[in-house]
């Protein structure tokens, strides 16, 4: 493994270490770059960092099956409207009689409505993935913010930040998130809030932590001292700087939201008229599937929770292998 | 207005209790415990029923409801009313093949030609569990505690509100005095207590009858023990006036998972699951086959209905709540309930375990149950629906949504019980069927429906009453008499519907001792109603429970040809209980369970391989990367 480990840890612009913009015509101490300025040369760079990323990926052979999947998975839930369409979901019109067990006409069966099963599987991950996403984005960037924030000016600020961190970090995530999801109104936007106003005090910690490494490096003192305020750093230095660690934090966390999703909406606390992996299980389970050894109402849906989690799981280490922000650190 | 709820609460009300006034013990969380109770309970019965087996043959059954209260001035959840009347005697009881009332703690009664002074003979034969006797004496001390003390009278004040006095001239010979006729005098659901116990308790409103056992009382069973949500106790009293019960114990245990409930009666830990409310079908069907199982799916007591929010009120006139305007219109109501197919509910949803809605009250009564003449009748009739909209001016816009003259669309909150599967199963199907009709639906499923049923702050709402022999009570709840004094207290009342005509027939039903009179009038107090469009019953939901025939030889349900076991009119089925010979359960038990699990047996399997698989990818990768970190 390189040193370097950490592209796109160098701040993309040199504008800001350039003082007295030079007039736009003399690219200052760039002779490779052909023309365009540094803009060009910045592109130029992520484009080296991006393919040296992924050369660096290829090499993780778990991290490919677990992109792989995930591609699986997001073609199926792209084009779900064009191969089952949202008829499937419909309970009126479904084809099958209640809870016939798997047969040529329906592969996995069908629910208690008659609804085909492997259509809602399909159908579902729409709701799962998405929900999965969107908490994850919102953990995260709560958790970037606050990391970034707290890391920066650090005093009586960062003191009462971390604390409210701790708090959260040391409350039990899930029933802070059934307790969230109980007083607000049943729907998916309930349900990403819930998820991501649970989960952000790690990516806060180590957010932090990585800012606090690349505040003590000299260049930050350098832009300081060139009258870079407070935002500029921030934005300009720090968050380039932690982007890769977020990035990485990003995959792993979906794969825990995509759990928690499913979690809540097998507790009854999703929207029950939308169709996800977890109300399905929640549904198989109100059926009383478990008992009466309907297995196909049940496994589907819980196999592809498992398989969705896992593969992100996989891409989430092989990324943060390849960024490995330890090495960055230490340098 | 004193006449208008004269059964009260505190009538057996299996739906009611849990689904709108109980706030549902199942809370939010509570789910997540449930399934670790679920999880954990194969240890607890184990031992509990080793220690049980020493003291002779035990029933036990299976119950998910909390208890709210053991005292019966209280208490008004089912499970805690049966428990009530396993353990004190009322007045009169139900017989139960026809639900007539028979001799309870009064051997006879008979009323003054005016109707106003009702005189009961208390039988001699009736003694405490602590060897002291029942008296008349008794009786009378329990109405009086409850007409005079706002606390004794929380569960059951209602049924002495018209009392004008109750004494015991000898003790056995109780008098009640009333101010107006009240037809229900032979249907007193109020538990008999003894004086001598009760007389020491001071807040009637704090004390719940649960701190010292055994509970003294003179039913069939005499209450050992309690602990919430874990079980409840009971012995057979030997002494019992009727016959002492054939089984040496009967214990409710805890299940608030049903699945777990089922999976214990297959292996024989339990000896009858009720489900709450009933057995699902696919749990039904899968029992049906067991060897050594019986499952009893027989006509309920129940109605399972569509709500809808008349504008909420108070009796001082004021409104509250913020039900849609657009339902105050009777055309509306009615074509809501056009576009509902009752036939699919029924076969889909129910999957045949009931009977298609039509009057107020059940056909098991058959002396009160109405249908509509097909004139009046509101069949499935998704054209008619429309028509009717058009009238009432909600005509479909551009995109296909009904909106009103004020340019609104009509939207509709359901409210639904987040632990009933019916309700939503049944919410999925109105919001295709309502929303073919350009009126969109939001299922608003909730642990605890209470706070927005009382605050009026729904459209419509899943709503279901358990209705007992006499009526009076599930047709008070829609008198104006039932609304809530303001906004702030809480009322008698199911729904807010509050109709004159409606108002005139209760009182005079309420009067009418004539049995065939009184029909009459009920009938037409149910015709109205149907028409009003407030309460729109879709299905009558039948009783599914289960019990082991290894364990249970004979059991009397009520009625006694096709009726329910669990939350009867009366200790019939627990005090008829004969226990099986064999005794040894446990063999069959084991292996009569293996045969439908398979299926669960493989999907587990599956789920673990495929976990192990994920830990094993999960441990390499870690490794790898740990390789690359060095």
């Amino acid at each position: 493994m390189t040193t370097d480990a950490t592209p796109p840890s160098t701040p993309p612009s040199p504008s800001p270490g350039i003082p007295p913009s030079p007039p736009p015509g003399t690219p200052p101490a760039s002779p490779r770059a052909p023309k365009g300025g540094p803009r060009a040369l910045a592109l130029q760079r992520r484009r080296h960092s991006a393919a040296r990323f992924w050369k660096q990926y290829r090499t993780h052979r778990a991290g490919l099956l677990g992109l792989a999947a995930l591609a699986f998975f997001a073609l199926a839930a792209l084009t779900a409207p064009l191969t089952v369409g949202s008829d499937v979901a419909g309970v009126t019109s479904a084809p099958g009689r209640p809870l016939e067990s798997p047969s040529g006409e329906f592969p996995l069966g069908t629910d208690q409505f008659g609804r085909d099963l492997l259509g809602l599987v399909v159908w579902g991950s729409r709701v799962s993935l998405l929900v999965g996403l969107l908490a994850a984005v919102l953990s995260v960037a709560i958790g970037a913010l606050v990391g970034i924030t707290a890391g920066h000016f650090r005093g009586a600020y960062a003191t009462v930040m971390m604390r409210i961190t701790d708090w959260f970090l040391v409350m039990p995530a899930l029933v802070l998130a059934v307790a969230l999801a109980t007083v607000m109104s049943r729907s998916l936007g309930t349900i990403v809030l819930a998820i991501g106003v649970t989960s952000w005090p790690t990516t806060a910690r180590l957010v932090r932590a990585q800012t606090l490494a690349v505040e003590a490096r000299p260049y930050i003192e350098r832009a300081k001292a060139l009258g870079g305020g407070h935002w500029h750093i921030m934005s300009r230095h720090v968050l380039p700087n932690v982007m890769p660690l977020v990035l990485a934090q990003t995959t792993l966390m979906i794969s825990s939201s995509v759990l928690a999703e499913a979690t809540l909406a097998f507790l009854g606390l999703g929207d029950p008229t939308v169709v996800s992996w977890g109300g399905l299980l929640q549904d198989a389970r109100e059926a009383g599937a478990v008992s009466s050894g309907d297995w196909w109402y049940l496994v589907p849906p819980g196999i592809a929770i498992a398989l969705v989690a896992l593969a992100f799981t996989l891409c989430g280490r092989a990324v943060e292998s390849v960024l490995n922000p330890r090495l960055g650190v230490a340098r | 207005m004193n006449t208008q709820d004269q059964h009260g609460r505190g009538r057996p009300n299996p739906v009611k209790g849990p689904r709108l006034r109980g706030p549902r013990l199942v809370a939010a969380g509570a789910a997540a415990l449930a399934l670790s109770a679920g999880l954990a309970s194969p240890l607890g019965p184990a031992s509990q029923r080793a220690e049980a087996k020493e003291s002779g043959k035990v029933l036990t059954v299976a119950v998910a409801q909390s208890v709210d209260s053991l005292s019966p001035f209280l208490a008004t959840r089912l499970v805690s009313t049966s428990m009530h009347r396993l353990t004190y005697e009322y007045l009169t009881n139900y017989d139960p093949g026809d639900a007539r009332a028979v001799p309870g703690l009064a051997t006879k009664w008979s009323s003054s030609p005016d109707k106003l002074t009702w005189t009961y003979t208390i039988r001699s034969d009736s003694r405490w569990s602590d060897g002291e006797q029942a008296t008349a004496e008794d009786a009378a001390w329990t109405f009086n505690k409850m007409m005079t003390d706002d606390g004794a009278a929380t569960a059951n004040g209602s049924f002495v509100t018209n009392f004008r006095k109750v004494t015991a001239p000898s003790p056995t010979e109780l008098v009640i005095e009333l101010k107006k006729p009240q037809a229900t005098m032979t249907a007193l659901d109020v538990p008999i207590v003894p004086r001598h116990v009760w007389e020491k308790v001071t807040d009637f409103s704090e004390f719940n009858n649960d701190k010292s056992f055994p509970v003294v009382g003179n039913g069939p069973f005499v209450l050992t023990g309690y602990k919430a949500d874990s079980y409840v106790r009971l012995k057979a009293n030997k002494n019992f006036w009727r016959g002492a019960p054939k089984f040496d114990e009967l214990v409710f245990r805890y299940y608030k998972d049903q699945d777990a409930a089922v999976a214990a009666l297959r292996k024989g830990e339990v000896s009858f699951v009720a489900g709450s409310p009933s057995l699902t079908p696919a749990q039904a069907a899968s029992l049906k086959g067991e060897k050594n199982i019986r499952v009893n799916d027989a006509p309920g007591r129940r109605f399972y209905a569509l709500a809808t929010n008349p504008g909420a009120r108070s009796k001082d006139g004021e409104r509250f709540g913020d039900g849609d305007p657009s339902l105050l219109d009777q055309r509306v109501r009615n074509a809501l309930f056009l576009a509902v197919d009752r036939r699919t509910i029924i076969d889909k949803v129910f999957r045949g375990h009931a009977v298609e809605g039509e009057g107020y009250i059940p056909p098991r009564f058959s002396t009160y149950f109405w249908k509509p003449s097909a004139s009046q009748e509101l069949a499935y009739d998704p054209t008619k629906a429309a028509r009717l909209l058009d009238e009432a001016g909600y005509r479909k816009n551009s995109d296909g949504k009904r909106v009103g003259k004020d340019g609104k669309p009509l939207d509709y909150r359901i409210l639904c019980h987040a632990t009933d599967p019916n309700d939503k199963a049944v919410g999925k199907y109105l919001q295709e069927w309502w929303g073919e009709l350009g009126i969109g639906v939001k299922l608003n499923c909730l642990d605890n429906v209470t706070d927005p049923w009382l605050a009026g702050t729904y459209d419509l709402a899943f709503d279901g009453w358990s209705v007992n022999p006499d009526p009076d009570f599930v047709l008070s709840i829609h008198t104006c008499g039932a609304l809530p004094a303001t906004p702030e207290d809480t009322g008698a009342t199911d729904n807010f519907i509050c109709d004159k005509e409606y108002d005139e027939l209760y009182a005079r039903q309420l009067a009418e001792y004539d049995p065939a009179k009184r029909a009459d009038i009920v009938k037409q107090m149910e015709s109205r109603l149907y028409d009003l469009g407030y309460m729109n019953v879709m299905a009558y939901p039948n009783a599914v429970e289960a019990y082991r025939t290894d364990q249970i030889e004979s059991i009397t349900t009520m009625p006694r040809k096709a009726g329910n076991i669990y939350g009867q009119d009366g200790y019939w089925s627990w005090w008829s209980a004969v226990p099986a010979d064999s005794g040894d359960s446990s063999g069959s038990g084991g292996s009569s369970g293996d045969g439908g699990s398979t299926g669960a047996v493989i999907g587990v399997v599956a789920g673990v391989v495929v976990l192990a698989g994920a830990g094993a990818f999960l441990a390499m990768r870690r490794r790898a990367t740990a390789d690359d970190r060095e």
